[in-house]
């Protein structure tokens, strides 16, 4: 031991060190750089006379779009909100369909029935090599030759109309008493829970077949049907809604920034805390969790007040001095930090920390300052969450109001009528799928399951064969096969690249302006051409498709760590 | 040990040369700025260095006038539509005819004393402002309606009105009348050009008659009469010449019914004066296009045609000056003293540009706005002394 401190080599020498130093100057660095970048663009802006802002937003728009909620957006906020419902409505539909289709088309390339092989073949070869712009003005072009609408079409169909104005289908749409209906149908699913837990409980006593999911899903339709009859009894529900919403209105605004301050400072205790109860090796550590967790909520808590209060006194300093100051105001709060956490480790049996640990810890606290001196400098946040979330459930409210018992649901056939002046159209009481809309859908939709197809089946291919024989042997059917052997384990290997593939087809329904269909990049163009604020639409876009596509995978990552096989 | 001791100098390294870098960028753009004061010194654009310095280009060409960028360049780009029947169409071998066209040869013709000195740059309504603005063009001509909005927010400026113009709607003949009005399109689908001012109005127009319509916008033009031709849409709009020259190629093309489509109404739904656009603040580039245009202007006036320029060349003394003879005033303007002899002799007067190129539409002067101011038009000029 002793050797070894006297062998400690200098600092300009020491691994930890340096490496400390190397990860400042790298933050610092790419701070200087963004600051700097940043700080110049908004220069040359100046100096072409261009001036950006979000305005527009809260403006009126004045223009009016294709398809969306309502046609005729009234502010720039809205409109692009419209662009944001039809990107998601082509996302969401185009990921299951594409999901289906593609697993079909992947198993379809494994038959042993040479057409099916070889249609799946031709199908995923096309479509994958073909660019997607192209397959989508291609489609717009095909349902663009279909007949024009006049007055022989008018009537109602009993399948689907198509024509150059768009395709109409039959719909359910949802209509009076179908939330009400929809309380008795999650009630359905959390009494299904407990149904198959009973079944399979009793399957595992007495060993014979319960049908458990048959009994679950009965269920569900059971607590369907009686709800299709009895969901007036749900009416009272709008009242306490509205209630809710009066109530959230009625709280003042400091409270939900105190909300979200105690939100973070919990989080980041809860973050570190559980970073130490992970690697503590050996019970009955001198310093419970919850000593850890407050001790670091307090930490967090000091460094915001030292930060804060520097920030209010350093009000003369400008530049250099400014930045030079609050470095070392930080570097102070990280050696701080430091201690702390070396303090900490022995008393919660923790060993072996390295510096990644460190950083770990500090860039967690580093964080929350940021989170919350966002929160602080953000004055409009608490009211526009009150505004939102009251608006949310004044929204909902009247939802619940019907109290006669309506068919939650309203068909609507296919249907073409005239409309106004005498023009022929379909209708637009029943579901209608617009040129755009066909087009982008299909060719993304399409484009992605060849992509899903050929990772199903890379993903089926690499179930050990050993598993297929063994099915095989025990005699299973070829349907048995993949349903409980072949398939589950392949999905495990599959869901990453088709998480990816999903996030492809939500990047790429930004192609729709080919099409004109008002996604959310045609509608902020149209929002630019009126305004000529491109670099704040451009932002726009940025975070919502940064945002989406984070969710989406998370949401893939979620899953992948669910499914993954747990290992110990 | 080493291993990693040697990556963090690296990184080291790296952060350091990532530093070193601004700061260089830092220095070449001042340096820069030194550079080009002292050109544009030469240069001896005085006019539009003193106050806005920087204020009109970008790049390396901050705080220089388009003239100098065009003239050192020895070719005007130009953006165009290159889809706008008889105003601006691209032709196979990348040129573009049109009114509008001829307007980008004039101001080539000015400039460089070559009216074929000019390259076209296709544009869609859509993007046009940014490529202007970005300097990737001179000058646009494409059919541009000149708004308040844009003259202040979007951060251009307008030259005269070449073209006073106003939107209307086309429609089938069974349907629509001249005289056909809100109340007729009631229930319609209306396709137009996204990024128009065409889209905006025609949302007003709806909605002041108490009509709902739907508006489906596309990219371009002729996808709109596309989608029209088809029976995507039940009408098109867009600025009367638009639908008036789209009707006689597609009449001409044979596309049935062409022949018979009605534009309505007669008093157009708002007032569409199209002319040039160019960077803001950049006075002496401002002040080459708008003469160009009144140059053509009062030649039309004078009845001096590209075909007798050379005989009335100093047909009174306003016209010897403009086509550079005694007392030109375009040398303070840094132009060649021949410059607008040039436009006249190579491009041609007003008439003769319309003429040559909207007539052959059905697009006719008599009776319009378009008409010379001596005949009840709009079409006039400040006298050039």
């Amino acid at each position: 031991m002793a050797i070894e401190q006297h062998q400690r080599p200098p600092n300009w020498r020491n691994a930890t060190v340096l490496k400390w130093a190397a990860q400042i100057a790298v933050l610092v660095g790419l701070v200087f750089l963004f600051v700097t970048l940043g700080a110049q663009s908004l220069d040359n802006f100046a100096d072409r006379g261009l001036t950006y802002s979000y305005k527009f937003l809260s403006d009126p728009t004045g223009v009016s779009f294709r398809e969306g909620i309502p046609l005729e957006p009234d502010t720039g906020a809205r409109a692009l909100y419209l662009g944001l419902v039809n990107t998601l409505r082509i996302t969401i539909s185009g990921i299951v369909v594409a999901t289906i289709l593609g697993t079909i088309i992947g198993v379809a390339r494994l038959s042993h029935n040479w057409i099916i092989n070889k249609i799946a073949t031709v199908y995923i070869e096309i479509i994958r090599n073909i660019p997607l712009l192209v397959q989508i003005i291609f489609w717009g072009a095909i349902i663009q030759q279909l007949k024009a609408l006049t007055d022989e079409h008018i009537g109602t169909y009993a399948f689907w109309f198509t024509s150059a104005k768009g395709i109409t289908v039959p719909w359910l749409f949802p209509d009076q008493g179908f939330y009400q209906w929809l309380v008795f149908v999650i009630i359905g699913f959390i009494a299904a829970r407990f149904v198959y837990r009973w079944r399979m409980h009793i399957k595992e006593d007495e060993g014979r077949e319960t049908y458990a999911i048959s009994w679950a899903v009965g269920t569900i339709l059971v607590a369907g049907l009686i709800g299709w009859f009895a969901h007036p009894l749900f009416a009272f529900l709008g009242g306490i809604l509205n209630a809710i919403g009066d109530g959230i209105a009625a709280i003042p605004a400091i409270v939900i920034r105190l909300m979200l301050l105690v939100l973070v400072v919990a989080g980041v205790g809860w973050w570190i805390m559980r970073f130490f109860r992970g690697l503590r090796a050996g019970d009955a550590p001198q310093m419970n969790n919850r000593a850890v967790f407050g001790l670091f909520a307090a930490a967090l808590l000091i460094a915001l007040a030292v930060v804060g209060g520097f920030l209010a006194l350093a009000g003369g300093l400008e530049g250099g001095p400014f930045w030079l100051s609050l470095g070392a105001v930080i570097a102070v709060l990280v050696v701080g930090l430091k201690y702390l956490i070396d303090w900490v480790a022995p008393r919660t049996l923790v060993s072996g920390l390295v510096d990644d640990d460190y950083f770990r810890v500090i860039f967690a606290v580093g964080a929350g300052v940021t989170l919350i001196g966002i929160l602080v400098g953000i004055e409009a946040i608490g009211e526009t969450i009150i505004n939102a979330a009251s608006a949310f459930f004044h929204f909902l409210a009247p939802k619940f109001d019907s109290t006669n018992v309506a068919a939650p649901f309203r068909y609507a056939p296919p249907t073409v009528d005239v409309r106004g002046a005498g023009f022929v159209q379909l209708s637009q009481e029943s579901l209608v799928i617009t040129p755009g809309f066909f087009a982008l859908w299909v060719g993304v939709t399409l484009y992605t399951a060849s992509f899903i197809a050929e990772i199903v089946r890379g993903g089926v291919l690499a179930v050990s064969r050993g598993q297929t024989e063994a099915g095989n042997a025990l005699g299973l059917s070829r349907f048995q096969l993949y349903r409980f052997i072949v398939l589950p384990q392949a999905f495990r290997i599959v869901l990453p690249p088709i998480g990816n593939q999903y996030l492809n087809l939500f990047k790429n329904t930004s192609l729709g302006i080919a099409v004109a269909f008002s996604d959310i990049v045609m509608v902020g163009q149209t929002i630019y051409n009126q305004t000529g604020q491109t670099v704040p639409v451009v932002s726009l876009w940025m975070a919502f498709y940064l945002t989406g596509s984070l969710i989406l995978s998370s949401i893939v990552n979620f899953a992948n760590r669910r499914l993954k096989l747990v290992e110990r | 040990m080493i291993k990693r001791l040697s990556f963090l100098l690296v990184v080291l390294a790296l952060v350091a040369a990532a530093c070193g870098g601004t700061e260089e960028t830092t220095e070449t753009t001042a340096a820069d700025d030194t550079t080009v004061t002292t050109q544009a010194d030469d240069g001896g654009t005085d006019g539009t260095d003193g106050g806005t310095d920087g204020g009109t280009d970008v790049g390396q060409d901050a705080g220089k006038s388009t003239l100098d960028v065009v003239k050192e360049r020895g070719k005007l780009i130009c953006g165009v539509s290159g889809s706008a029947v008889a105003f601006s169409e691209t032709q196979p071998d990348g040129s573009a005819t049109g009114f509008d066209a001829d307007y980008c040869k004039a101001v080539a013709a000015a400039v460089l004393g070559d009216s074929t000195a000019v390259e076209f740059r296709s544009t869609t309504a859509a993007e046009r402002f940014d490529v202007l603005k970005s300097g990737e063009i001179d000058v646009l001509f494409r059919n541009t309606t000149w708004t308040q909005s844009r003259d202040s927010d979007v951060g251009l400026d307008f030259g005269p009105t070449t073209y006073f113009d106003g939107q209307q709607l086309m429609g089938s003949g069974d349907r629509f009348n001249v005289d056909s009005g809100q109340a007729d399109v009631d229930g319609a689908i209306l396709c137009t050009n996204a990024g128009t001012t065409t889209e905006k109005n025609i949302v007003e127009w709806a909605r002041v008659g108490g009509a709902e319509i739907v508006v489906e916008a596309v990219e371009t033009f002729p996808e709109a009469m596309e989608k029209f031709k088809e029976g995507t849409c039940d009408l098109v709009t867009t600025d009367g010449s638009g639908l008036v020259g789209n009707k006689a190629t597609e009449t001409a093309a044979g596309t049935p019914g062409a022949a018979e489509w009605v534009i309505f109404p007669s008093a157009p739904i708002s007032k569409e004066p199209l002319g040039p656009a160019y960077r803001q603040n950049d006075s002496a580039w401002a002040d080459v296009i708008n003469w160009t245009i009144y140059a053509t202007i009062i030649a039309d006036e004078k009845g001096v045609t590209s075909a007798n320029i050379d005989d009335n060349r100093d047909i009174d003394p306003e016209a010897g000056r403009l086509f550079g003879l005694e007392g030109e005033v375009q040398s303070a303007m840094n132009l060649p003293a021949d410059a607008f002899y040039q436009v006249v002799k190579q491009v041609g007067n007003y008439d003769e540009i319309y003429s040559r190129n909207l007539n052959p539409v059905g697009l006719t002067r008599e009776g319009s706005l378009n008409a010379s101011f001596v005949d009840g038009g709009q079409i006039y000029a400040p006298p050039a002394r």
